[in-house]
């Protein structure tokens, strides 16, 4: 009786067990008919640790045949201050004031298969946010007095940022791979720039046909500190007192140190 | 090899702070300046936010200092009472300039002001210093002693009338305690204002205004910057959280060693060779920064934040 009890558990498990396994298949299959494109970065978590000098991430996926892509990676949107220099006198070069940049991210990079301006309409990139032209429209920049001015002050924070490796816009460095099936295979390796700070970032991917974004695909990349890097600048932040004192006390105890040590080795007299 | 560094969040390679911290803290030893007028802007051309620069410069300078005064107090080069003196006048002129700053922020120019500031002292120091020891150089052969002498009267007959004339026995010299108090007071406003340690301005003042040689000005100086980047270093670090740990690792690595190669090198230097050198220096940074303020910048924007 036991056994027959036993033997009917097993079946039944069994049975479940095939069910769960095709519903997920099914399921699988049914999403990827709807929605054709896909994203994956190969790093989902990049870590910073003392010898950390920048990482490579690659995105890949599918996507129907014949559109054109574009993937935007960014980091949340946020408020930045910068100095801004002017011409004091006519002659010296100097900070004049402060301006406030709102609903900017700190990174923005974008690759596309062809120059957005050329398959995307306007309207498209505006509601995307695709190309510094419509990121300057989507950020606020304080004080500006007129639009000219916005515009140009958003052009010189474009400059800062790509001479630090946050701002990048790029095209034709996607590879494209035809498949027999009428998809298409996508592909991009590129520079994680160093001066990325821990966050999470987000990665883009917009199908696009005749002017328009038709499927849009995300995938995520978290940078965190770890190991001592984190540790020190959780101190730094949290204990900024200790922290304080440590730096002192390290430095007095290394002049100190090297005094004795030359004094020591008889370099001087 | 490439170190990240955890506040600066950015990545730099290793032989770049050393090497900077070894010409530093050289200088340091040669001539008993912090070399923060020279470090903080070398540290921003090689991307560390101009913040972080200026506060780990100052925990930088605490060690190469201490190395710097150490060396110098072994041979006799420190003149502690002078030392204690400057720092009580430069706490109270860092405290006084401190809300100078806050004043000129509040009124919109204050970077005008400093950089002004920098250039004029930079420039009358520079030039003073360097025709100065060039003419004492041509003497020197003939009769130092009798120019010296020559000069103090001059300068030194109303200090000589000031209440609480004290000797300070290491300098040799003696002067009213509220010289070296006043002089410390006013280099402590500038060097707030300017967002430096304020050797490059301690040292004329101690040869030029209270007559010091130029061997106990180096070493009295370091002293007396130690004490000067060891509360600014904690003051960095307490409100601004703009101290990087390992980058002052790495930059007093090589400061350290730096400091004591310059006292031993500046043993062998006369002190007019000494000065003359400075002055070079200072007059070199000056050129920069004059250049630096009338040339178009290629960036017209750049990070909130340092001095």
């Amino acid at each position: 009786m036991d056994t027959t009890l036993k033997v009917q558990r097993s079946t039944f498990k069994k049975i479940m067990l095939v069910l769960v396994a095709l519903g997920t298949v099914y399921f699988a299959l049914s999403t990827e008919a709807f929605a054709m494109l896909t994203a994956k970065a190969n790093h989902d978590r990049i870590t910073i640790d003392f010898f950390y000098h920048g990482s490579t991430v690659s995105v890949k996926g599918l996507s129907d045949a014949g559109r054109d892509l574009v993937i935007k990676i960014t980091s949340p949107e946020g408020h930045q201050v910068m100095k801004q220099k002017g011409k004091v006198a006519g002659v010296l070069w100097m900070n004049v004031g402060t301006l406030k940049f709102e609903n900017t991210p700190n990174m923005y990079e974008l690759f596309s298969t062809k120059k957005v301006d050329d398959i995307l309409s306007r309207e498209e990139r505006a509601k995307h946010t695709i190309g510094y032209d419509a990121l300057a429209d989507h950020v606020e920049v304080n004080p500006t007095a007129n639009a000219a001015e916005k515009t140009q002050w958003f052009g010189e924070f474009v400059k800062f940022k790509e001479a630090s490796n946050l701002y990048k816009t790029d095209f034709g460095k996607i590879e494209m791979n035809d498949l027999p099936d009428g998809h298409q295979e996508y592909f991009i390796q590129t520079e994680w720039p160093y001066q990325a700070a821990p966050g999470a970032y987000t990665v883009s991917v917009y199908a696009v046909k005749d002017g328009k974004v038709v499927e849009q695909a995300e995938s995520h990349v978290r940078v965190e500190q770890v190991g001592m890097v984190k540790t020190l600048a959780g101190m730094a932040k949290d204990s900024a007192a200790v922290y304080g004192f440590l730096s002192i006390g390290i430095a007095l105890s290394a002049g100190f140190g090297v005094g004795l040590v030359f004094r020591k080795g008889g370099g001087s007299h | 090899m490439y170190l990240y560094l955890p506040v600066a969040l950015t990545s730099i390679n290793i032989l770049i702070p050393v090497g900077l911290g070894l010409a530093v803290g050289l200088l340091s030893g040669l001539f008993g300046v912090g070399g923060g007028f020279l470090l903080t802007p070398l540290l921003i051309m090689f991307g560390i936010p101009s913040t972080v620069a200026a506060a780990t410069d100052s925990n930088q300078i605490v060690a190469a200092s201490t190395s710097g005064t150490y060396a110098h107090w072994k041979v006799g080069n420190v003149d502690f009472k002078m030392g204690l003196y400057l720092l009580v006048g430069g706490f109270v002129g860092g405290i006084i300039g401190v809300q100078a700053i806050k004043l000129l922020h509040a009124m919109g120019n204050a970077d005008f002001v400093i950089k002004m500031t920098y250039v004029l002292m930079l420039g009358i120091v520079g030039v003073y210093m360097f025709i100065e020891s060039i003419q004492s150089m041509k003497k020197s052969k003939s009769a130092v002693v009798e120019v010296r002498e020559e000069k103090e009267s001059a300068v030194g007959r109303f200090l000589k009338t000031l209440p609480l004339q004290t000797r300070f026995e290491k300098s040799g010299v003696t002067h009213s305690a509220l010289v070296p108090i006043v002089l410390g007071a006013f280099v402590g406003i500038l060097a707030a204002i300017m967002g430096v340690g304020g050797g490059f301005l301690m040292v004329p003042v101690m040869v030029y205004m209270l007559r010091m040689p130029m061997h106990v000005v180096v070493g009295t100086s370091l002293f007396q910057i130690l004490f000067t980047c060891i509360e600014v270093t904690f003051l960095q670090a307490y409100t601004n959280h703009s101290v990087d740990f390992l980058l002052a690792v790495l930059l007093l690595v090589g400061s350290t060693v730096g400091a004591q190669i310059g006292t031993v090198f500046g043993r062998k230097l006369k002190g007019e060779q000494l000065k003359v050198l400075l002055a070079v220096i200072v007059l070199i940074v000056t050129v920069k920064i004059v250049f630096e303020l009338t040339l178009t910048p290629s960036l017209l924007i750049s990070q909130a934040g340092g001095h």
